[in-house]
């Protein structure tokens, strides 16, 4: 199963992949954390730790400046460019590399064709993608079972949710938009207005969540059982157990 | 006619810098709050005297609603640029930067005029491929205008790592690093200052911390990057507020603390006041 989060910069989809990947492995499930975003920050809301998660991507931009040797296959992909978080779960960075190879394999493929060429049997691969909607605009059948549009109650954000709501639904994919940072009935208003009746969850503000935010750890380390984070492990829980096509 | 000559076989060569007025580009993460610190500093700046040219760089909806000008499905300078026989994006003959910012820059409140790149649409990036080329052209070439010698220049950036490195703001003399007091900001603010050193020695980086509720967050942020502090902006519902709404900030709140706490970086800003 194939999962990928979209949304506008600093709404949280980092944070949602994050808890959700930990959760999900946490339940049994073997979890492939895909950072596809410009700016890699998935290691950080994985519990890896802002050090750690800057290593990394150092070694994926190593591939510009020569220092990173380029990988042909797909194992040696996840091998190289990744590194275990807690619970078992596999991080790999994929960011875009400037000066790619073309058909390389490690520097040469979109998040949309690693999506497609990474094997997804009896795992679950969630992709965390770069802010805004380029990804999005490019993903076709089979590169995603499901899309997580992340969305704060502001105008921006919203705007951005919306058309990426649209994008999903026009090429019949399923998107559920996860509603964050929700303070009270008129946050809750405005993102309703804008998505329209798509799938919903709510996540309330969270002051378990901001505090992870600030000491650069994962919100389920800093509470499990904060409100927040319980609804993106109950989420976890609700796509693992969904019905992947064939 | 020599300069011309110059400027043709060096492209990158850079005119002696004549300006008087402030050349700033706002960087930061994705939702540290570039726009709104943006949109009220160039607000402010106008309210002070200054003729402003706010640039909305972001193909993605920001500066223009944090302005208070709204969003325009247009694509603004779809008309300023098209291929030429080999294909390759060129300004349209007769439009310079010069003729190009009179034409198509817009009113914006207090006064500011304001250029946008023009948004992505769910069409994807094609519809507004003149636009974007013409917009990244003029911005390369504003340093050639005399007529806005003395106004001040204040691009916001697309967010991310890249942007101020990869010659997105060309007229800037000072990036202003806007970071909120979580890892991720500060990760994001230490990549931009590492890459932007890589290419260029001669920008200077002032820190705006946003979002704070504590000042031991300034201490944590200023000492993680070491990047002079140019001020605070505390943490604000009436920005919150205003976001929710998709109105200015100085429209809907201009008495609140953030607003209040912007106004004195404009000051700061207008006065020299920096530290360096």
């Amino acid at each position: 199963m194939k999962i990928v989060v979209a949304g506008k910069g600093g709404v949280g989809k980092t944070t949602v992949s994050g808890t959700i990947s930990r959760a999900l492995a946490r339940a049994g499930n073997d979890v492939l954390a895909l950072d596809a975003d410009t700016n890699p920050m998935l290691g950080v809301s994985l519990g890896v730790g802002p050090e750690e998660t800057d290593l990394l991507v150092a070694v994926r931009q190593g591939l510009e400046t020569g220092e990173t040797e380029h990988e042909r296959t797909t194992d040696g992909f996840v091998e190289r460019f990744g590194r275990d978080a807690p619970d078992g779960v596999r991080l790999v960075v994929a960011s875009r590399i400037e000066q790619a190879n073309p058909g390389c394999m490690c520097c040469g493929v979109s998040p949309e064709g690693l999506l497609t060429e990474l094997d997804s049997a009896g795992k679950i691969i969630i992709g965390d993608l770069e802010a805004g909607i380029g990804t999005v605009m490019r993903l076709q059948e089979g590169h995603a079972d499901v899309v997580l549009v992340v969305a704060q109650p502001t105008a921006k954000s919203l705007n951005i949710a919306r058309r990426a709501v649209e994008l999903t639904d026009d090429r019949g994919g399923r998107v559920i938009v996860v509603a964050n940072r929700v303070r009270n009935d008129e946050d809750l208003a405005v993102i309703r207005e804008a998505v329209g009746d798509c799938e919903m969850v709510v996540v309330p503000e969270d002051a378990a969540i901001a505090q992870a935010d600030r000491e650069g750890r994962a919100a389920i380390d800093v509470d499990p059982d904060a409100p927040g984070v319980k609804v993106l492990i109950e989420l976890a829980g609700r796509l693992a157990g969904m019905a992947v096509p064939a | 006619m020599a300069t011309a000559a110059i400027a043709a076989t060096e492209p990158d060569s850079r005119p002696q810098r004549r300006a008087t007025g402030l050349r700033l580009a706002v960087v930061g993460k994705g939702g540290a709050g570039k726009s709104v610190i943006s949109a009220t500093l160039a607000r402010t700046l106008a309210r002070r005297g200054h003729r402003v040219l706010a640039l909305d760089s972001d193909t993605l909806p920001g500066l223009s609603i944090s302005i208070g000008a709204g969003v325009t499905d247009e694509f603004p300078l779809n008309a300023a640029a098209a291929r030429n026989e080999k294909g390759r994006w060129q300004l349209v003959k007769g439009i310079g930067a010069a003729r190009a910012v009179q034409r198509f820059a817009t009113d914006a409140p207090d006064g500011v005029r304001l250029l946008q790149i023009g948004k992505t649409d769910r069409r994807g990036l094609d519809p507004n491929r003149a636009s974007h080329q013409a917009f990244y052209k003029v911005i390369h070439r504003l340093d050639d205008v005399r007529s806005l010698d003395d106004w001040v220049i204040l691009g916001d950036l697309p967010a991310g790592p890249r942007q101020a490195a990869y010659d997105w703001a060309p007229y800037a003399q000072r990036f202003l690093l806007v970071v909120e007091p979580t890892w991720q900001s500060m990760l994001t603010a230490r990549r931009i200052v590492r890459i932007t050193a890589t290419m260029r020695d001669d920008r200077e980086f002032s820190l705006i911390v946003n979002k704070v509720t504590d000042d031991d967050d300034v201490d944590r942020v200023q000492e993680f990057l070491g990047v002079p502090l140019l001020g605070v902006v505390p943490a604000d519902d009436a920005v919150r507020a205003s976001e929710r709404a998709g109105v200015a900030l100085l429209d809907a709140a201009p008495d609140s603390p953030a607003a209040r706490a912007i106004a004195g970086l404009a000051e700061a800003l207008d006065a020299g006041n920096i530290e360096r």
